[in-house]
């Protein structure tokens, strides 16, 4: 990289970028033609245009969100937008077979090199569609479907039609709305009775673009007694203009199955991050959202879980980084449906530089969900006098037996602990940067641990020149 | 002064009406203004002096609305005073408007009783510099009633102030109290306890300002609710960048005693400075079967036993009230209350 596009890109190691090297791109705009051209151009089944059109039309009629931070969410252009760009004409199976520009992308992100380590599977995905996949042998040989989203639609559509929209249905809001309507790439993730994926399969994001759109769908389905943990990153470039990430990410867990689905979202300070994750838990399954937010403009993303059957369980580990001009509104909502269901949601968000951090959350107990267990706790740590930091928790307790807690607390770092440090021999900046690290370690600790390892430098970075 | 009939009614997309909705506490019709009686005054313990309606600060529909409404203001002298103030509400609708100026060191215990179809009250107040001043509102309205009640205090330099409310009375209430912290080193405890029965509808709104350093709020809500009865608890706490050394506090607790009861709890935090300690917290959960069976073993009914774990939980909701003429008052209210319920 030359030294004025280092200067560009500043601190955030990924704010590189390639020349642009489409071999399809829409003109910027939405409009019905664009939605059907995507799908006659993915040559689809007539019943997911159907389903594209429609959202379309909800899309258009439907309010932007009332809350969160509207003035921001205001300033996206929808006509500014390119919705759907593809940078390579199929799937490859092997790095070498990669477009050399995107493969030199994704070797600066290390991601061959973590397959080779430490994964089950890969997809990597570059502006609109996945541009490599692979799946490990053990596991294709034990049924499991490792698909990008357009292949799992073109080779198992009677899975994707039952399940697509269940969770997420296009009228939830105006951004799964907008999702459905344009959707591209993503995983689909079928995982057969009993299976267990001991090692984490990935998906890497990247836009390379200007004035992306990425609109990525995910659908994971794990049938009775399985268990995977599906890991997604996301960066972008650095650039003056912004892009959309606009994903839906569907998570069904059947009967004593378990899911597990960690994200660590690191995308350039230009692009709004505006992602429905839902996943749905039968009886005595578990979903678990690990979930962090470090980069990003505008981050709005609450993960949520339906407790579905009796004995379900849910787990949210989600933790907000807000730098300069950076809003994480990010949280958790469980819905207990189902007797004997439990849940626990633990969010951490460190504000700095004027930077702010939010907290939203729903918890709620259905009539029908006795003897149900709940914890929230919620931790914000305010690094200097122009940043903010917000909580917004809802509790809708509707069944006596239900037992539920909620903590939130909001500080700064502590002196006691910075002075302990230091007498110790670490500058002010290392002691803040330790304590930081401390602070999120209940979130890095449940990463695999390259992901730990790489947050924890990312985190350090962005601690550099905060003291002083 | 924005008119009701020109004000928008708010949807249940608006936080502050999201589980009650304006047309459920409205008098009448919501496109309509009826003939509103003034309330009935009397207190043995305050002289007070009614003069011409000074409006509310006109935020909300239901502040826009008592201001259409109300025709005169009534001024409580308080200073170097205690003792008690009788509402009472009677007819088909009436509405008060109570303003507290405290200059030096008071406690006032207010009682809401009749049997008015709709109550709408205002209660505002200046706790000036150096001022102490502590309310108790107990709301023993009839059980056809509905209420409408906005606070409004401003807490000056070096102000104490302890708000306290038993609310178990009427069969809707909407309460929107909020609280702002005008000048440094003000303090403000708020303490609430509600007692959900048949089917009670009770709703509080809790807004706390700090605009400036050094201030301290506490608020504690605990709530029981029987039979089919629903509590609802929303707090807004908002922390000023300039509020520095701010140290504030939310607390709500439910204690849910039948099946068919409800309770929503959104202690809400805004904080835009750094030096401070902010922190809230929920909790829900059924009556306690050890202390259950620990009170039934020494011969209580089941009945006599969830009434005395009742009254203890609500109890605990004053415990920390400086003042001990609002605390013995609430608390014998709600002991004679709990009993009447008892023996039906």
């Amino acid at each position: 990289m030359t030294q004025d596009a280092q200067d560009a890109v500043g601190d955030y190691k990924y704010g590189f970028h390639d020349p642009e090297s489409a071999t399809i791109r829409f003109d910027k705009g939405l409009n019905e033609k664009v939605v059907r051209d995507i799908s006659e151009l993915k040559g689809e089944p007539e019943w997911m245009t159907d389903i594209r059109v429609k959202a379309y039309h909800h899309f258009m009629e439907r309010e932007m969100p009332t809350w969160g931070n509207c003035d921001s969410l205001a300033g996206i252009n929808f006509d500014n937008v390119t919705y759907f760009l593809r940078s390579s004409d199929k799937t490859e199976k092997d790095w070498d077979d990669v477009p050399e520009d995107i493969k030199r992308t994704f070797d600066r992100l290390g991601i061959p090199e973590a397959e080779q380590k430490w994964l089950g599977g890969v997809t990597a995905q570059y502006e609109s569609e996945a541009v490599y996949h692979s799946i490990r042998e053990d596991l294709e040989e034990q049924g499991v479907l490792f698909l990008d989203m357009d292949s799992g639609l073109k080779e198992h559509p009677e899975i994707v039609k039952k399940y697509f929209g269940t969770v997420v249905p296009h009228t939830d809001n105006k951004f799964s709305a907008l999702n459905t309507a344009v959707w591209s790439g993503g995983s689909f993730i079928y995982v057969p009775k009993g299976v267990h994926v001991e090692m984490p399969v990935q998906a890497y994001f990247r836009i390379n673009a200007k004035n992306m759109g990425q609109f990525e769908r995910t659908l994971i389905i794990a049938d009775e007694g399985s268990s995977i943990h599906y890991v997604e990153g996301c960066t972008a470039p650095t650039y003056s203009t912004d892009s959309l990430h606009s994903a839906v990410v569907e998570l069904i867990a059947m009967e004593g199955a378990k899911i597990r689905y960690s994200t660590v979202q690191n995308w350039s300070a230009n692009v709004y991050n505006l992602v429905t994750k839902r996943g749905v838990a039968h009886k005595n399954a578990t979903v678990e959202w690990v979930d962090g937010n470090i980069g990003s403009k505008l981050t709005m993303k609450y993960p949520a879980v339906l407790l579905k059957g009796e004995g379900a369980h849910a787990e949210v580990i989600s933790v907000a980084y807000a730098g300069e001009g950076q809003h994480q509104d990010a949280g958790a909502k469980v819905h207990h449906l189902a007797p004997n269901t439990t849940s626990n949601i633990l969010s951490k968000s460190i504000s700095k530089n004027g930077g702010r951090s939010s907290y939203r959350g729903m918890l709620q107990v259905t009539p029908k969900a006795a003897g149900c267990r709940s914890k929230v706790v919620c931790d914000a740590l305010m690094l200097d006098e122009d940043s903010r930091s917000d909580t917004y928790p809802t509790m809708e307790i509707g069944n006596s037996t239900a037992d539920l807690e909620h903590e939130a607390s909001v500080s700064k770092v502590s002196g006691d602990q910075l002075f302990y440090l230091m007498s110790r021999g670490h500058t002010e900046e290392e002691a803040m940067g330790m304590i930081v690290n401390g602070f999120f370690e209940p979130f890095t600790r449940e990463l695999p641990m390259e992901y730990a390892v790489e947050l924890n430098r990312l985190l350090e970075l962005e601690m550099e020149g905060s003291i002083g | 002064m924005t008119s009701y009939l020109d004000a928008t009614v708010p949807s249940r997309s608006e936080h502050l009406w999201r589980y009650t909705p304006w047309s459920r506490v409205h008098p009448s019709s919501v496109d309509t203004i009826p003939n509103v009686d003034a309330a009935v005054i009397k207190s043995e313990d305050f002289e007070f002096t009614n003069k011409a309606f000074e409006p509310l600060p006109a935020s909300d529909i239901a502040r826009i609305f008592l201001n259409e409404i109300i025709q005169e203001t009534t001024v409580i002298a308080c200073d170097n005073k205690e003792g008690h103030i009788h509402i009472n509400a009677g007819g088909h609708a009436v509405a008060a408007h109570l303003h507290i100026a405290c200059n030096t060191a008071s406690s006032i215990i207010i009682h809401l009783h009749g049997e008015a179809d709709w109550f709408g009250l205002a209660l505002t107040g200046d706790i000036n510099a150096n001022a102490q001043l502590s309310v108790g509102v107990i709301n023993e309205l009839s059980s056809d009633s509905v209420m409408v009640r906005v606070d409004d205090w401003f807490l000056h330099r070096d102000a104490r102030f302890e708000l306290a409310t038993l609310s178990m009375g009427g069969h809707r209430n909407k309460s929107d109290i909020r609280s702002t912290l005008k000048g440094s080193n003000a303090s403000l405890k708020q303490f609430i306890a509600v007692h959900g029965h048949g089917t009670r509808h009770d709703d509080h709104h809790i807004e706390i300002h700090h605009q400036q350093p050094h201030t301290n709020s506490h608020l504690l809500l605990n709530a029981a609710c029987d039979d089919r009865s629903h509590s609802i608890g929303t707090g807004a706490l908002t922390i000023d960048d300039i509020a520095q050394h701010t140290d504030a506090g939310q607390i709500f607790r439910n204690l849910l005693l039948s099946p068919s009861s409800r309770a929503e709890a959104i202690p809400e935090l805004e904080v835009l400075a750094n030096e401070v300690a902010a922190a809230h917290g929920a909790a829900s959960a059924p009556i306690n079967e050890e202390q259950l069976h620990y009170l039934m073993s020494r011969g209580l009914s089941k009945e006599e036993a969830t009434s005395m774990i009742v009254e203890g939980f609500l109890i605990d909701s004053f415990s920390g009230l400086d003042s001990d003429l609002v605390r013995e008052a609430i608390q014998t209210r709600l002991t004679v209350h709990l009993e009447c319920q008892l023996i039906g």
